[in-house]
């Protein structure tokens, strides 16, 4: 029975009371709101997936009649590889500039280099609440008098909007490598380009991926700036998702496009993570032996 | 008088290293929120002279009351329903991990894939899922050999309705996968602890959550509704691609009236996305306001970092 604190026995007798066994106990309301939760997570998925292997839906049939790869044949036709590897030179783009920056600012933020961390924090996070088709609609009036080509302009307002997520990945990062750990190395007479690259750069690597990893999606993923700033002539994968999408009658294509979308980026992700579990084991390895 | 080298310049300004960032936050969205103000104003033509004008605005006018409402309408009903989601999630994850950590592993992978969908995707897949020849209709419709189907054209608008059903659990999707792994981020250390700490004064699970997480996780979860209601505020994608025809939201306004053929509209779109920041910007100062709890999880506390301040 499930008692309220106001409910609960005296100190004395539950000092004196065993406590009740806490492992293992029976899931109870956690298994079945657990699974209640992981249907409401992959439910929306399971469209894509059918649709994706499907060739032939008539509508008052429950599944599939003809399963198949036209949805995958037609994205290829309309040219999704291209849209993707678009796509992979603007998140590669975004990557590259909004990590060295927000790994910059997130150690100044935890590590108490400025006297206005709060300040700091408000105008890096600032852009999280001003609407991604404002500022591509105001900047599309300079780029056009400047003479700034439309896939650096769409680069710098996604680094703009990538910034928030690299500098709060960071900022935790150095939050749990002190400067401490820099100021050891020195000590053990390391330069301090040293203690950087051999003490900080490692324990900072998983903050570095998973800044990378955020940045990355912040590009690849962008439909409504690379549809302003771009007027329609960078067409990258969520552009040709976007076109697809509104129309009606292919929505094999759409999934497939869809799929292509999510799928890219998690397999780059799986390899990484693979890669890295291999590094780690290698080097076990090659501890142990030595 | 010599030129301060870079690492005596870095010495003095412990704090240069966030000069790049700070500069390109405000370089990029000072440039682009004082464009779209300018253009809103006459200040900023496309072609022709500049001119002092609420031409833009009052074009606009009629349309931005019924779209304040309908954003707000949007934002308010998919952010109420990913915090409870979001927060059920994640007393579900957090006891999980110390019930059956199988469960929490397969729970956790399923919450970070739905933070790495993107919304658009997101939108594609639920309008797959829930249109008039979606898979719901399309399974549902056929009965399942029950004998039970929905006819033809019985199918209720889920996609572009009155109710704005699709739009809504897109957003709460989305957004309670992000809800639930800021609350599980904040709660997570110590929380085996104070779960054995309850269980041992007799607390079952009902209580613990009522009032052992609850209370906790509140703040964390209210903080992140904040940022996804923001999200929802302006974005773009989901509510063109699933939303109704009118009244549009306010991103979806603007960004028609910046797409259309007669260039004398971008004054109006810009109008109309100078109301989005400004709404956007009030939910926030209003929430803030009526609860300045919030302001610790949204900003952290990174002003107590560990390292005494002038170091490097």
């Amino acid at each position: 029975m499930n008692r309220s604190p106001r409910a609960l026995p005296g100190r004395r007798a539950l000092l004196d009371r065993p406590a009740p066994p806490n492992r293992p106990a029976p899931p109870g309301p956690v298994g079945v709101l657990g699974a209640l939760g992981v249907v409401w997570l992959v439910l929306p998925l399971i469209p894509l997936l059918l649709w994706g292997a499907t060739d032939r839906w008539s509508l008052r049939a429950p599944l599939p009649q003809d399963w198949g790869t036209d949805g995958w044949e037609q994205a290829l036709r309309d040219g999704a590889l291209a849209a993707a590897g678009r796509s992979l030179l603007l998140g590669a783009a975004v990557a590259a500039i909004a990590v060295p920056l927000g790994l910059a600012a997130g150690r100044v933020l935890a590590w108490g280099l400025t006297g206005s961390p709060r300040r700091l924090l408000t105008i890096l996070l600032a852009p999280l609440l001003l609407p991604p088709v404002g500022i591509a609609m105001g900047l599309d009036v300079v780029i056009l008098r400047i003479g700034v080509p439309a896939p650096v302009a769409v680069t710098a307002v996604l680094v703009l909007f990538a910034l928030p997520y690299t500098t709060a990945v960071a900022a935790t990062g150095y939050t749990r490598v002190t400067p401490q750990w820099h100021d050891q190395a020195r000590a053990l007479g390391a330069s301090p380009r040293q203690a950087h690259r051999w003490v900080v750069r490692p324990a900072m690597r998983r903050s570095l991926l998973l800044a990378t990893g955020l940045a990355f999606l912040v590009g690849w993923s962008d439909y409504a700036v690379t549809l302003l700033l771009g007027g329609g002539r960078t067409l990258t994968l969520p552009i040709l998702l976007g076109a697809s999408a509104a129309g009606t009658g292919n929505e094999n294509t759409t999934a497939a496009l869809a799929l292509m979308t999510v799928l890219l980026p998690a397999t780059g992700l799986t390899l990484t993570l693979a890669i890295r579990r291999l590094a780690a084991t290698l080097s076990l390895r090659h501890a142990g032996a030595t | 008088m010599r030129a301060p080298t870079r690492p005596a310049l870095r010495a003095a300004v412990p704090a240069a290293p966030a000069g790049p960032a700070v500069a390109v936050s405000l370089v990029v969205a000072g440039t682009g929120m004082g464009a779209v103000l300018l253009t809103s104003v006459g200040l900023l033509p496309l072609f022709g002279q500049p001119e002092l004008t609420a031409a833009g605005w009052r074009q606009v006018a009629a349309d931005l009351g019924p779209g304040v409402v309908e954003s707000l309408r949007l934002a308010l009903a998919s952010t109420a329903l990913a915090v409870v989601m979001g927060l059920l999630l994640a007393l579900v994850l957090l006891d999980a991990a110390v019930l059956a950590p199988r469960r929490a592993a397969l729970l956790r992978s399923a919450l970070v894939a739905v933070l790495l969908v993107p919304h658009l995707v997101g939108a594609s897949a639920m309008g797959l899922l829930l249109e008039d020849r979606g898979v719901a209709a399309r399974t549902l419709g056929s009965g399942l050999g029950t004998g039970l189907g929905i006819g033809p054209g019985d199918w209720p608008a889920l996609v572009a309705g009155d109710v704005p059903t699709a739009v809504v659990l897109t957003f709460a999707w989305k957004e309670s996968a992000f809800i639930a792994l800021v609350v599980v981020a904040a709660l997570a250390p110590g929380h085996s602890a104070r779960r054995d700490a309850a269980r041992s004064l007799g607390a079952g699970t009902v209580a613990w959550w009522r009032w052992g997480v609850a209370p906790a996780a509140l703040p964390s979860a209210l903080a992140g509704g904040l940022v996804a209601m923001v999200f929802t505020l302006g974005n773009y994608e989901v509510a063109w691609l699933l939303g109704r025809a009118a009244p549009e939201p306010l991103p979806v306004l603007s960004v028609r009236l910046f797409r259309s053929l007669d260039l004398l509209d971008r004054p109006a779109a810009a109008a109309a996305v100078l109301t989005t920041a400004g709404l956007a910007l009030t939910a926030v100062a209003l929430t803030l306001l009526l609860l300045p709890r919030l302001v610790g999880p949204l900003l952290g506390d990174l002003h107590t970092s560990p390292a005494p301040r002038g170091r490097r």
